[in-house]
């Protein structure tokens, strides 16, 4: 099927099959392995990316899902180059690690700071829930997400 | 606070931080190459079987299937997969590429490649393998049953030991007698990334393997002997690793990789899913101890007697030595004067056990620091002067191995991370009445630097080069975690040269490339080869003043270097820079600033970590929930502030995961019921408790700047601390972790323990 969707501001039209997960028409079919896949159920949050303003498991949807909407990874948070806010102070603040997990908690933090810029610690740990990190301990993760929010523009 | 450091003690980020949070760092699952073939294994349904015949027919008819392999097709040469050194002691060789009898649910039976990796599934889908049902052994007691069915036809004790020390002396008046029997249960690694693996084998006949692994010298020997390959021709390359905890320690995918590769000569990518990875990689091992002690009525330690029964499961892997690590930590941690420790390992059919952070000290603190707390119950002492009474002091001599524990401030971390906790009035609060109920806990752990022992050395060789503008680069076999082991190298080597980091180059290990070191392992990367790195610094230093004092014809003894220059002491701005020196040696007196040291250890100290849990407990229900820890931790000196914060931060939600939740479970026939993370629970952002880290900083040890290890210690006691405070929230004596709700319900119910089949392991 031909699935036409907007993939980091860009148009895009390939044919897939049917029953492609977008997970993998995004790491195989546009090469763009910034998505990382850590369980294939939905449980560690790796995968996850924005489609149109939600946190989604890529691992859990099929391409086809997306056909005319907008999708957002983890390669669509830079521009130019440059490291948007949010990136920036997960370096800043040791919220890197292994960096599996980053990317999937990096999206998971936008959609966040995109509904709510302003989030509590709470809401951030809530937001957070459905990605798993076994290097970390969250806390510093929680800290970056809440300085990027302090600052104000987020992505 | 005033600082004598340049560089050290500041915070920086994970290496490679900006390719990570930017998503273009390629990892080993992200790994593509032209031709490239894909795997899919096979793995036994059974816990024990007899593999017979294996029909092909159907898989082999799937588009773009290359070839199937099995243990009718591949060599059957035993290998172990913990290996790092040829003849090394311990090491037992009972794994093969595939079985012929499947040892465990999850055990190699066969392997497709095909050109796609739906091609490989669907044709792994379609292999028809005729197995025996055998009975299985499921418990490392059962195993050792008289009656019991053989995992492998020498018998199921795969090692026992003892260990002693000191003279069993006659008990004086008052004294206590107490037992606790703990068992620890199997858990999974649980690195987000999974296990993953490719291999090579080009027109040159060199075999090449990309692994995020800990050990490229390790792998390579495993490979190259297996496979009948000089070990020139085998190179192995480290690629950025999504964790491992320890789970890719061993060398799991990489034999069966590299022959897959070289069966058909193109290049062969292996990637588990997530329930391959907990079914058939590795598990922490199943162990139960039987703690016995004797002790004054004052509180003072006399005897420790300890069982330990450990089930390796299928393989011995590195069981035999993982048992033994276990019984050579408590001597570190308290002074006793007689202590023995026996322990047995058995086979199991079970997943195959193996190291797992803190290798062996989380599993014998939690039942030290469980039964510490029986004691201290029994003789009504505060459990903080229970552990005041007894731990080791600086100076003190490790009776079983009469080495040092070195500088050892165990007690300073207990008595500071006390006093920040509150521990005195927290603990003479009752813990109520009512539904939910809290109470505070504590626990310490001992565990070492690097793998110096009486029998084992340790050493470590990096090359360090000057270039022509000043820069730097390190050749080093470094393993990269994600613990920043790269950044603290490049610390050491700044503040040594007074250089910017920035200026430092480190790449991680490549066997043909990067001189020879043991692996990311062993609590060892900064006491050992952080030391080493500071030793190879300091020779570069001597050798570019040697260089700028022959360039300006003077004597050596008048330069100092400083600032990126060598200069006369105390003279800003004279003498040369280091890109002047590079240059003007090479060009004049045909001198290169190039240095290569093996540097060798030459003691191996105590790492310590108290900490202090609260715990609310919903009687009702049975859940627990983590209020508040703090972690006091004698690092000796943090090289990188915020990654040893963020590794005593990962390392306890590790620990709380291990004593509430995780556990990979097996039914009634050897099955793991364990299928993935929605039955694998880890402590996730929402249930993670605040914690606090105090950090122990001092000199004295031989670590560069009196730096100790930090990654493995700060689990070690997190478990022990949480069933501490579980058990006074209930004034219960849970002793089988973990403390499910199940478990604590049915132990509030009945006063008694545990379930009839956990309790009865040893």
């Amino acid at each position: 099927m031909l699935l036409n969707t907007v993939v980091n501001g860009t148009a895009v039209s390939l044919d897939v099959v049917p029953d492609a997960r977008l997970i993998d028409v995004l790491r195989n079919a546009l090469g763009m392995t910034g998505t990382k896949e850590g369980c294939a159920e939905g449980e560690c949050g790796a995968c996850t990316v924005v489609i149109d303003g939600a946190a989604v498991n890529a691992c859990l949807v099929f391409a086809a899902q997306v056909q005319g909407k907008s999708v957002l990874t983890v390669e669509g948070l830079s521009s130019a180059g440059q490291l948007n806010a949010l990136q920036k102070k997960f370096i800043e603040n040791g919220a890197v690690q292994c960096g599996f997990c980053t990317p999937g908690i990096l999206m998971s933090a936008t959609a966040l700071l995109a509904r709510n810029p302003k989030p509590s610690q709470e809401e951030i740990r809530r937001a957070l829930a459905g990605n798993l990190c076994r290097c970390t301990g969250y806390a510093a993760i929680i800290k970056a997400v809440a300085a990027a929010a302090d600052e104000g523009r987020p992505t | 606070m005033a600082t004598p450091f340049k560089y050290v003690g500041r915070s920086y980020p994970a290496p490679d931080a900006a390719s990570k949070v930017s998503g273009t760092l390629v990892y080993g699952t992200d790994l593509r190459l032209p031709g490239m073939l894909y795997a899919q294994l096979v793995l036994s349904p059974h816990a024990h079987a007899k593999v017979g015949s294996i029909d092909k027919k159907a898989a082999l008819a799937v588009p773009g299937v290359v070839g199937i392999y099995s243990h009718h097709n591949a060599p059957s040469t035993a290998y172990c997969r913990y290996r790092i050194m040829p003849g090394q002691a311990g090491c037992i060789d009972d794994e093969t590429l595939f079985a012929s009898t499947a040892r465990f649910f999850g055990d190699r039976i066969a392997a497709v490649v095909a050109s796609s990796l739906e091609a490989a599934r669907e044709a792994a889908r379609l292999i028809e393998v005729n197995y025996t049902e055998l009975a299985p052994v499921l418990s490392a007691e059962a195993a050792l049953e008289p009656t019991a069915a053989r995992v492998h036809p020498g018998g199921n004790l795969v090692h026992e030991f003892e260990y002693a020390a000191g003279e069993p002396a006659e008990l004086p008046a008052g004294a206590v007698r107490t037992s606790t029997t703990v068992h620890t249960q199997m858990l999974h690694h649980a690195a987000i990334e999974p296990h993953t693996c490719l291999a090579n084998f080009d027109s040159a006949h060199k075999l090449t393997i990309w692994s995020p692994c800990q050990s490229v010298y390790g792998a390579r020997i495993v490979v190259a002997d297996l496979l009948g390959l000089p070990y020139n021709r085998v190179r192995v390359i480290k690629v950025p690793m999504g964790g491992s905890f320890g789970g890719k320690q061993e060398f799991i995918l990489e034999p069966v990789t590299a022959f897959l590769a070289l069966q058909t000569g193109r290049p062969v990518s292996l990637t588990l899913d997530r329930e391959e990875c907990i079914r058939s990689t590795m598990v922490r091992p199943e162990q139960c101890s039987v703690v016995r002690s004797a002790v004054r009525a004052d509180g003072e330690l006399i005897e420790l007697d300890i069982e330990t029964l450990l089930a390796a499961g299928a393989y011995a892997g590195s069981s035999p030595d993982y048992a033994e690590a276990m019984a050579q930590k408590l001597t570190r941690l308290y002074r006793v004067g007689r202590y023995r420790h026996r322990g047995r390992v058995a086979y199991t059919n079970a997943p195959v056990a193996g190291g797992m952070r803190g290798w062996g000290a989380p599993d014998i603190a939690t039942c030290m620091e469980v039964h510490m707390d029986q004691i201290a119950r029994q003789l009504g002492l505060d459990p903080l002067d229970l552990r005041l009474r007894n731990l080791v002091h600086p100076g003190d001599i490790d009776p079983l191995t009469r080495r040092s524990v070195g500088e050892a401030r165990v007690r300073q971390c207990l008595e500071r991370g006390a006093e920040a906790f509150g521990w005195r009035e927290r603990a003479a609060m009752p813990p109520g009445l009512g539904r939910i109920r809290k109470a505070v806990g504590l626990a310490s752990g001992a565990h070492k630097n690097g793998m110096l022992s009486n029998d084992f050395p340790e050493i470590s060789t990096m090359t360090l080069k000057m270039n022509e503008d000043g820069s730097l680069d390190l050749n080093a076999s470094i393993h990269e975690v994600g613990a920043g082991s790269l950044v603290m190298l490049k610390t050491i080597i700044a503040e040594e040269l007074d250089v910017a980091p920035e200026m430092i180059s480190a790449r991680e290990a490549d066997s043909e490339t990067s001189p020879y070191d043991f692996g990311c392992f062993g609590s060892r990367m900064t006491y050992v080869c952080g030391a080493g790195a500071l030793a190879l610094s300091q020779m570069l230093r001597g050798r570019l003043i040697e260089a700028a004092a022959e360039l300006l014809e003077i004597s050596p003894e008048a330069l100092e270097a400083v600032n990126g220059r060598v200069q006369r002491v105390e003279a800003a701005g004279t003498g040369l820079s280091y890109p002047e020196i590079v240059q003007g040696a090479r060009m004049r007196h045909a001198r290169d600033l190039i240095v290569t040291h093996t540097y060798q250890g030459t003691s191996n100290p105590g790492s310590y970590c108290v900490q202090f849990a609260e715990v609310e407990v919903d009687v009702l229900t049975g859940l627990v929930r983590v209020n508040e820890m703090l972690t006091a931790v004698d690092i000796g000196r943090a090289i990188n502030k915020a990654m040893v914060e963020g590794q005593c931060h990962g390392a306890i939600q590790a620990g709380i995961g291990s004593a509430l939740l995780e556990e990979v479970a097996l039914d009634a026939d050897g099955r793991a019921g364990t299928g993935g993370f929605k039955n694998y629970h880890l402590v996730n952002a929402a249930d993670m408790p605040p914690v606090t880290v105090l950090l122990v900083e001092h000199e004295g040890d031989d670590g560069p700047y009196g730096a100790k290890s930090v990654g493995e210690i700060a689990t070690v006691p997190t478990a022990g601390a949480i069933v501490n405070a579980v058990n006074r929230v209930l004034g219960t004596a849970i002793t089988t972790l973990p403390l499910t709700p199940e478990r604590i319900v049915a132990a509030l119910g009945e006063a008694a323990a545990t379930r009839g089949r956990d309790a009865s392991c040893c």
